[in-house]
């Protein structure tokens, strides 16, 4: 899933500060499973706005609403009623969100209240990890499905570097080096040899650094 | 803050010990103090952040969870 | 190969090929454009060492480029290991500032990965990555041999340049470690400069292992070195440099010497290193790094019977 943080308190309330009236927009998507843009998540943080612009002494109407998902139009246009209601509308989902919400209204002005993050999935409760950079071309069967360019901070191909020590990286004792982990998958099972093997420079035209990207499915297409 | 202000306390008691001693004190005719106000909970694993942060939006200056 | 058998024709690569203990020093560029100050301890390694790694934002710090200063060496007549990261370079960049570094007359290359830059003083810097330093070996040698860029178009004139790379025998995990050497040779390494050693216990079982597997017949390995200024300093890079052995004994043996002496004892310890490497089994030379501590490196060189270092045209 997209995994995000909340913006803080201070950053959103300095987004909103010029309006009285706007719509909290919650997804109930990736951010709901990573408990941050959900239903929850949108009362939690609409009462948290009405107090702070009371402390202010100043008011602040906050409506509520969680669609399905941000990122489809289909449940964008639930909104299309209302929007024009507000001075503003704050989305509670990933960068996808608020974007199209944007296109949906164009004369709206939408802001984010979330910092996404990356794909990635919970480790434990309340703990989550990335796992795939979205780099648009797989090469974790090389590495027994464990991927260096999202998990490894240098996105080596041919890792562990010098900074490896105790099975962490060398940029923090909280992270683990995902090398240190494919290399002792390796020798367990006795296939070190894959590691012996060169691998190409890689083709970076599928990821970001080709240009934004579309993903077109012919036949579904109409 | 005057020294006559009196906090308004939103206290969210448990059904079965807090809110019961609370029940029981009003028997015994004991007087609490008036700007507690009292909502009962089925247990106090029922209360909510969102509880707690409408309390303080409609104007608790403090909340108590007692079970 | 050129004509007369050599890759690159750099001293160092003359002098290995000699069969000579090779003898390399490192001096890290300013952090600004104090060419005088660079050029001063230039002249502690003057005759002295046979090819000085010249540093490149060396723990992701920012300082001259080490294109520049390697340039600026080669003009005052000492011989630069020109060190290359890929933190802060994509493919364009890497294989420019490769002809760059040839065309202002370097002749040594050390391929590196590069230190994080959360390392260093500008952490919030975007890392590039493109490659890394096995695919930038690979591609050196394409670059030199093949003639050609990544993309196969042909380099009118290609760079010649005497390949190096690191090892680092106390990175984890160890059983790897000489594996990964073996492929940094594979992929084209002439040389190969370990990180600095202090477990001379674990380095003698990686170096044999080097040996069974005919490593030091493939590619020519120095052992590094970097004399310990004092007992916090060891202490300092046992606990915070990943990937940096030291030894509890060593710290005993500093702490053991005698006040203001501690120093004395880190050159001691690495001129004992020094004298066991020219015997060690499959090692072509040391490389010193003494760190903004160049001015020793005479003294050390001299004591560690390194001097004078051959000359070969």
């Amino acid at each position: 899933m997209i995994v995000a943080d909340r913006k803080s308190l201070d950053e959103i309330q300095e987004m909103i500060k010029d309006y009285k009236k706007i719509l909290l927009v919650g997804c109930k998507g990736c951010v709901t499973v990573c408990n941050v843009g959900g239903m929850k998540e949108v009362q939690v943080l609409s009462s948290i706005l009405k107090i702070a612009r009371k402390k202010e002494g100043r008011e602040l109407q906050v409506e509520e609403r969680t669609i399905e998902r941000q990122c489809d139009f289909e449940y964008v246009e639930q909104l299309r009623a209302d929007c024009d209601r507000f001075d503003a509308i704050l989305s509670m989902a990933c960068g996808v969100g608020p974007q199209f919400l944007a296109e949906a209204f164009p004369s709206q002005k939408i802001y984010p209240a979330l910092d996404t993050k990356f794909f990635g999935g919970a480790v434990q409760h309340g703990i989550w990890e990335e796992r795939c950079a979205g780099c648009g071309t797989c090469v974790i069967h090389f590495y027994d499905s464990l991927c260096p360019i999202a998990r490894c901070a240098k996105s080596l191909q041919h890792g562990p570097c010098g900074g490896s020590a105790n099975g962490k990286c060398e940029i923090s004792e909280d992270v683990d080096c995902i090398w240190d982990i494919i290399v002792r998958k390796k020798m367990e099972q006795e296939r070190l040899e894959d590691l012996r093997t060169y691998r190409a420079f890689k083709d970076w035209r599928s990821a970001r650094d080709g240009g934004p990207r579309k993903s077109i499915r012919e036949e579904l297409v109409q | 803050m005057n020294e006559t202000f009196e906090p308004q306390i939103v206290a969210y008691c448990c059904n079965y010990c807090a809110y019961a001693a609370a029940d029981l004190a009003g028997s015994m005719r004991l007087s609490y103090p008036s700007n507690v106000k009292v909502i009962q909970v089925p247990c106090t694993g029922r209360v909510d952040i969102l509880y707690l942060l409408r309390a303080i939006e409609d104007g608790a200056d403090g909340i108590y969870v007692a079970g | 190969m050129s004509d007369n058998g050599l890759k690159s024709g750099s001293n160092l690569e003359k002098i290995l090929k000699a069969g000579h203990f090779a003898f390399t020093g490192e001096c890290g560029p300013p952090k600004g454009a104090n060419v005088e100050h660079l050029k001063e301890k230039f002249e502690h390694l003057r005759g002295i060492v046979d090819a000085v790694n010249i540093t490149d934002n060396q723990t992701a710090v920012v300082r001259m480029s080490s294109t520049a200063a390697s340039a600026i060496m080669v003009a005052q007549g000492l011989e630069p290991n020109f060190q290359m990261v890929c933190r802060d370079r994509n493919r364009l960049a890497i294989m420019a500032d490769i002809l760059g570094a040839y065309s202002l007359g370097i002749r040594n290359m050390l391929c590196l990965s590069g230190d994080h830059q959360q390392f260093g003083n500008h952490p919030e810097a975007k890392n590039v990555f493109d490659i890394d330093s096995m695919q930038l070996i690979a591609l050196v040698k394409m670059m030199r041999d093949e003639g050609t860029f990544m993309n196969g178009e042909d380099i009118d004139v290609p760079p010649k340049l005497f390949i190096g790379a690191a090892s680092n025998p106390f990175a984890d995990p160890y059983e790897f470690r000489i594996y990964r050497l073996a492929n940094k040779i594979d992929a084209g390494a002439d040389f190969i400069q370990t990180q600095c050693i202090y477990n001379m216990e674990r380095f003698r079982d990686f170096m044999k292992r080097a040996v069974d597997m005919g490593l030091a017949e493939k590619a020519y390995i120095l052992a590094g070195v970097t004399p310990m200024k004092s007992t916090r300093m060891a202490q300092y890079m046992a606990k915070k440099v990943p990937g940096i052995d030291v030894p509890e004994s060593l710290i005993k043996r500093l702490k053991g010497a005698v006040n203001g002496k501690q120093a004395e004892e880190g050159i001691r310890f690495a001129i004992e290193q020094i004298e066991e490497f020219k015997e060690m089994e499959g090692l072509a030379g040391v490389h010193l790094m003494a760190i903004e501590w160049e001015h020793k490196v005479p003294e050390i060189a001299e004591r560690a019977n390194m001097l004078p270092r051959p000359k070969i045209d």
